[in-house]
């Protein structure tokens, strides 16, 4: 003990100090230990200077300044780019490492603090090339999706284990609270903890149900039908040269199987490699220099003294305007540079040869801003008299898969629109209805917050630019670099390996692309431009905040007479903060009318998010029908049923209808609804409640879909495509459509993609990845299978025609004993390879309606003194086509409800009303939802063909996020009998509406 | 962030030394200090790092327990002798920020933190604390600040360990030229005393221990921390409760709120309602009302008056035994 006399040095100096501090026994406990003043100085560690780090049980020497982080002293010295950065600021725990054993963030270690502790990277973890337990239970229950978070989540995760072998949920939840996963991936990690501590695994209820024929349909149809609906076979005209329809999943060998991802190795062990991760030869470095005032005239830039100093490369000053285009460029006289419309707009940058000497560059450069007046609100923007973002009107093309309004509307002050749909006669029928609701709706602005920030490397070269990117699509921001540059698309190859989430963010290269090929182009380098959280909320991209005023109108048997929707949301600079079509299609009504604004205010522009517009539009709508059942006495659900059909009065034929009638029963057993009470019924301050939300989306065909097989003479086969894995699984999706038409095993497949040499995939967006590509892939394999077929024909002596690929090997389908094994078979190849690159074939007929369905039942707890939600439970029905990989479709599916949540309960992006600056640009002020309110998940896969493909995959990532927040706010209302119309439901927004306040 | 100097001293006389040096400053777990340094809000020429100073012990002796300045949260929260001893200052430890955090963030670090204020994290706003003339929570978004003591300054005092060591007693040690102790709730300062400040360290001085005197079995205590996010989440605000009970009556209260103020707030007014009655719902709830009396909320704050009146009557339940 530390009291003991006998290791105390003494000392007449060292007495008089402890005769001055708080007295007693303890204090002199506390200071025993302490010891005399060296008589020699201090050493003084001054620049950069050899370190000696304990790393992953080698001792590692880096030369670095004192000022120098762990995070990128592993990072940028060692190249243990396994530990992440995601917010820079401690809040994240993408860099968590263990210091002698103890989880701890890098990002906030000074390197030169740690010389004298063993320090324990993901890459050390488990040496040698083995996994960690722990890393295998992640693989097995694909815990991860984007994979960004992974390598953090799983050192906290090992952290726990070492020093509580069997943990309970609770201190699972406990350990993971400082690891954000924006994917959403919670259940599946609290899942691989239990594995791997050899307990059972929480289980996460995930029922699939399919439908019964595994046979092929006959010749010249395709099965059409839905689990627990009819299921026939219908005529399709199918093309002769094309791969033909599969049986339903329970005839097929790999599709509709759980598969643990192909890629998932490489997430656990911190091998992937995101574009903030790579280091080129001799590559430079990039920051930005941003404007601090939201609206100003750039009066002057002087990049002089940025230049000077040692190590910097090349500078650049902003020509291009950000945001939307003015129709009459004449009307603002901004001078030499773009005007600024929004604090943290990029004024200029610099490339140097260390991130240090950017930052110091980035700071030298001189802006001369004369300041105007700007408006930061939506109410306060469209006031008359507010300062104007844009002088006159404007356009603005859509991102790819989402953002973006249409062209050419009229616009008045800082209003932009209507965008207008109409049908009938809304006034009419408003005045004469029976019944009327109507509501003021509220949602606020969300960031992405994907866990990798945008970043990008480009390397622009005498032949050719070549561009490493964080993107979700290649191709788009191939596209977006040839226009501005001016270069051929052949002379540009884009590539993602890996991408930590996007979400709608990430579709082109973005302003800040341009900036950095630019400084490529002028330093003859590489150059990287990663940006920092701050920078990633406030300029590349949100979901606009809206402003709803919703009228239904009904007859008085409930009937649905007008629906009459006026819509005002800003994007910031840019347009597109529209709320989709729920209210103009989801019922079909006689007389429809939505008339949606854009407003512009000096923020920071919105881009595509997770289903652009319609959580916001199924908020307003689902609380709605909610007040009309409630006015009508009719149960929710029942009138819901009534009203979802082909036409007002009619049946539900449409699939999305026949499958979200089916989910409504199913979730009202399992949630329990008719034991539901009273609104506001339960006693005491603390209330619960369930709610019901519905999900609507379109199926969106990309007919940039194609793709390359080649099979080798080895037996080794390789998919090509352009298309990249936003974390959804998209690699290991097209193995097992391959893998499944050549009898081999998902892993036996090499599936190359993420890079624009290769045949052009969509951009992963808008649920429509698998849509388009999975046909394609089809396609390929029936392509270059005819041409292996034809050789193997020839060695066994049969006609090709009666060949299959099955169970490892190519056989007759007449005589299965006359058969080679697929690597003999692959022998039989003339030459060294055979390959096939197919487009995707069109669909086999118009859809039956205008996209698929599902629905949501949420339970929350309201403490009504505190205003405090919690979610408890979430059940989920969703039909997503024929499902492929139901492992990587639960993740996803649990991602989008943890995303809605976060959305509903916490995130708000705060700007500054006075200077229009974002206050919360980071990510614990910026609240996103962690481990301990993940709520109970329950979901429901419907397996739904339509018999338009020869896979009928569809998309999986939007539907899941449309109809969270409205089941939770139905909820609430259950449980407080007060409506909150706004978002976030805050303790502030729900202490307001129960005090009757209105909004906050 | 700028370059620094960085030199570790080896003894508490040394480490006082080094920080007397101008534009020296003391580098502990650096949770807090590494975040300003990113965002510009402090630039040091010299960093002291405590890491090899003795402080790093708890001790229990002679009725009292003190803790060292480099004791972590984490420490704190695991520590089965304060769990009982002092269960409030272990239940705020645990419910501070996340694990990793945790294990970084010392309790010196913790008590001389400043604050999360959005304008004074930013090197955007020249606030007063910033040497400018301007409180920008005034006019601005204010919800996350003071509904008290707001007039200068609106910033909230962001250590919750503060908040259980007020009501537990504390006093904390501080060495430098000449060493001192003082209680703990003095050691924080208003803005009306010292803007540039908020802990009374003069340059060249530095937290050694706090100590905490033993409480009497007869003290029943309680702390709460309510936030809305369940992962590590900035408290709306923060209460702990300390009475001195003679059966069903209290003796002597404190009742302290935190993140409401720009320092930890001792509920006078409440403590007297406690003090002398007998301890049930009706006083409890006389007594949170009290504790929200003369609050300034700010134009978007008033809901943190709502709330730490709910939960000042919850925390003074939880003392005795009755929870919600």
């Amino acid at each position: 003990m530390a009291n003991d006399d006998r290791e105390q040095p003494s000392g007449l100096s060292r007495r008089a100090f402890l005769g001055g501090t708080a007295g007693g026994a303890a204090a002199l406990g506390i200071l025993a230990r302490d010891r005399e003043a060296a008589a020699a100085p201090l050493k003084v560690v001054s620049g950069a200077t050899p370190l000696a780090l304990k790393v992953n049980g080698a001792t590692r020497t880096v030369t670095v300044e004192p000022r120098a982080t762990l995070a990128r002293a592993l990072r940028d010295e060692l190249r243990l780019t396994g530990t992440k950065i995601g917010c820079d600021r401690g809040a994240c725990g993408a860099c968590t490492v263990h210091l002698d054993g103890v989880a701890a963030l890098a990002c906030t270690t000074l390197a030169i603090e740690v010389g004298d502790r063993e320090v324990t990277t993901i890459e050390g973890l488990a040496p040698g090339g083995k996994l960690h337990v722990l890393q295998q239970a992640f693989v097995d229950n694909d815990a991860m999706q984007c994979g960004f978070c992974t390598p953090g989540m799983v050192m906290s995760c090992a952290a726990l284990l070492a020093k509580t072998p069997k943990p309970d949920r609770a201190t699972v939840r406990a350990a993971c609270s400082g690891n954000l996963c924006r994917c959403g991936t919670y259940p599946k990690v609290f899942d691989a903890v239990m594995v791997a501590s050899g307990q059972k695994p929480e289980g996460w209820p995930l029922e699939v149900r399919n439908v019964a024929p595994s046979a092929a349909p006959p010749p010249g149809t395709a099965w059409v039908g839905i689990a627990g609906g009819s299921v026939a076979a219908e005529l399709r005209t199918i093309p002769e040269n094309e791969a033909k329809p599969w049986p339903m999943n329970p005839g097929l060998a790999v599709v509709g199987k759980s598969t643990p991802r192909l890629d998932g190795k490489l997430k656990v062990t911190g091998e992937a490699k995101y574009t903030s991760d790579l280091q080129l030869p001799g590559m430079l470095h990039a920051r930005r220099v941003v404007s601090p005032h939201a609206h100003a005239i750039v009066k002057r830039v002087d990049t002089g003294k940025a230049e000077k100093l040692a190590g910097v490369k090349a500078t650049f000053v902003v020509k291009r305007q950000e945001g939307a285009t003015l129709v009459d460029p004449s009307t603002e006289k901004s001078g030499t540079y773009p005007r600024i419309r929004y604090a943290g707009q990029c004024v200029a940058a610099v490339a140097a040869t260390t991130e240090d000497l950017a930052e110091e560059a980035a700071r030298l450069v001189e802006v001369e801003y004369e300041v105007l007046p700007a408006t930061t609100s939506l109410e306060g923007a469209m006031k008359d008299g507010a300062p104007l973002v844009y002088p006159g009107r404007v356009n603005m093309g859509g991102s790819a898969g989402g953002g973006g309004a249409a062209r050419d509307l009229a616009q008045r002050g800082n209003l932009r629109g209507p965008a207008q749909q109409s049908e009938g006669n809304v006034d009419a029928a408003l005045a004469g209805a029976a019944m009327k609701v109507s509501g003021e709706f509220r949602t606020q602005v969300q960031t992405h917050s994907p866990m990798e920030t945008h970043g990008i490397v480009a390397d622009w070269r005498p032949d050719k630019l070549v561009v490493y990117a964080s993107t979700q699509g290649t191709a788009t921001v191939r596209d977006e670099l040839a226009a501005v540059f001016d270069l051929p698309k052949a002379r540009i190859e884009v590539k993602c390996d890996f991408m930590g989430g996007g979400f709608g963010a990430k579709f082109g290269a973005g302003h800040f692309g341009v900036v950095a090929v630019e400084l490529s182009r002028r330093a003859k380098a590489p150059v990287r431009l990663v940006l920092d959280r701050r920078e990633q909320h406030v300029a590349v991209g949100n979901r606009p905040s809206t402003l709803q005023q919703l009228t239904l109108a009904a007859d008085r048997s409930g009937g649905l007479a007008a629906i009459d929707l006026v819509a005002h949301g800003t994007a910031g600079i840019g347009t597109g903060a529209g709320v989709g079509w729920a209210a103009a299609r989801l019922y079909p009504t006689p007389a429809v009318r939505t008339r949606q604004y854009d407003v512009f205010t000096n923020a920071g522009p919105g881009a595509a998010f997770r289903a652009p517009g319609m959580p916001q539009g199924m908020f307003a709508l689902d609380q709605l029908i909610d007040d009309l059942a409630e006015k009508l006495r009719v149960d929710p659900l029942d009138l819901r049923d009534r009203l979802d059909v082909d036409a007002p009065g009619g049946t539900a034929t449409q699939p999305d209808r026949v499958a979200r009638r089916l989910e409504r029963r199913i979730g009202a057993d399992k949630i329990g609804w008719s034991r539901r009470h009273a609104n506001g019924a339960e006693k005491g301050p603390i209330k619960t409640g369930i709610g019901i939300g519905t999900s609507m989306w379109r199926r969106i065909v990309d007919m940039d879909s194609a793709c390359e097989v080649r099979v080798a003479k080895d037996g080794s086969v390789q998919l090509r495509s352009s298309v990249m894995d936003i974390g959804t699984g998209t690699r290991t999706a097209l193995a097992m459509v391959l893998a499944e038409d050549l009898g081999l095993r998902p892993e036996q497949i090499d599936v190359h993609i993420g890079d624009t040499r290769w045949p052009i995939g969509p951009a992963s967006g808008g649920s429509k990845t698998l849509v388009g590509i999975t046909p394609a892939v089809r396609q390929a394999a029936h392509e270059v299978k005819a041409k292996l077929f034809a050789a193997v024909g020839k060695k066994l002596g049969v006609d090709a025609k009666d060949l299959r690929a099955r169970g490892g090997r190519v056989e007759s389908e007449k005589e299965p004993a006359k058969h080679l094994v697929w690597r003999d078979a692959c022998a039989a190849i003339a030459t060294d390879e055979l390959a096939a690159i197919a487009s995707r074939p069109n669909d086999w007929g118009a859809p039956p309606s205008q996209g698929y369905g599902g629905v949501q039942f949420a339970q929350v707890q309201v403490d009504t003194e505190t205003g405090v939600i919690r979610v408890l439970k979430v059940i989920t029905m969703q039909e997503c086509g024929r499902l492929i990989n139901p492992l990587a479709v639960h993740s996803q599916i649990n991602g989008g409800i943890i995303h809605g949540i976060s959305w509903a309960l916490f995130e708000d992006r705060c700007l500054d009303p006075q200077s229009g600056r974002v206050l919360n640009a980071n990510l614990d002020t910026y609240k996103v939802l962690g481990a301990r309110d993940v709520p109970f998940i329950e979901v429901v896969l419907l397996d739904q063909y339509v018999g338009l493909t020869n896979t009928d995959a569809h998309g999986i990532g939007e539907p899941a996020n449309v109809p969270t927040a409205a089941a939770v706010a139905n909820a609430v209302y259950n449980a407080i009998g007060v409506r909150v119309r706004e978002l976030p439901m805050t303790p502030r927004t729900v202490l307001a509406a129960l005090r009757g306040k209105g909004r906050v | 962030m700028k370059s620094f100097e960085w030199v570790q001293p080896e003894s508490v006389a040394e480490a006082t030394a080094a920080l007397a040096h101008p534009g020296a400053m003391a580098l502990a777990g650096g949770v807090d200090l590494l975040d300003r340094l990113k965002e510009r809000v402090d630039a040091p020429s010299r960093l002291v790092s405590l890491r090899r100073l003795p402080l790093a012990e708890i001790v229990e002796a002679d009725g009292e327990t003190a803790i060292g300045a480099r004791v972590t949260l984490a420490q704190i929260a695991a520590d089965p002798k304060l769990a009982r001893s002092h269960r409030i200052l272990a239940d705020a430890a645990s419910h501070a920020a996340t694990p990793q955090v945790r294990a970084m963030a010392t309790l010196g670090g913790n008590l001389a933190q400043r604050p999360r204020c959005w304008y004074f994290r930013s090197e955007a706003f020249s606030c007063k604390k910033n040497g400018g003339a301007t409180c920008f929570a005034h006019a601005g978004d204010n919800q996350l600040h003071a509904i008290f003591g707001n007039a200068t300054c609106a910033a909230t005092h962001p250590s919750t360990l503060a908040t259980a060591l007020v009501a537990l007693g504390a006093r904390v040690a501080i060495a430098g030229k000449a060493s001192r102790t003082v209680d703990l709730h003095g050691f924080f300062l208003a803005p009306e005393k010292d803007l540039a400040r908020e802990v009374d360290l003069a340059p060249g001085e530095l937290i050694t221990h706090v100590v905490v005197p033993k409480l009497p079995a007869t003290v029943k205590t309680a702390y709460t921390k309510q936030v809305a996010k369940q992962s590590f989440d900035w408290p709306i605000v923060d209460v702990a409760v300390a009475l001195r009970m003679d059966g069903g009556t209290c003796k002597e209260a404190k009742v302290v709120l935190g993140a409401v103020a720009p320092t930890p707030r001792r509920a006078t007014e409440a403590e007297r309602v406690l003090t002398g009655a007998a301890v049930d719902v009706i006083t409890a709830g006389r007594a949170a009302k009290a504790a929200v009396t003369g609050a300034t909320p700010l134009a978007h704050n008033d809901h943190k008056v709502a709330i730490l009146e709910v939960v000042v009557a919850r925390t003074i339940l939880a003392a005795i035994g009755k929870a919600v």
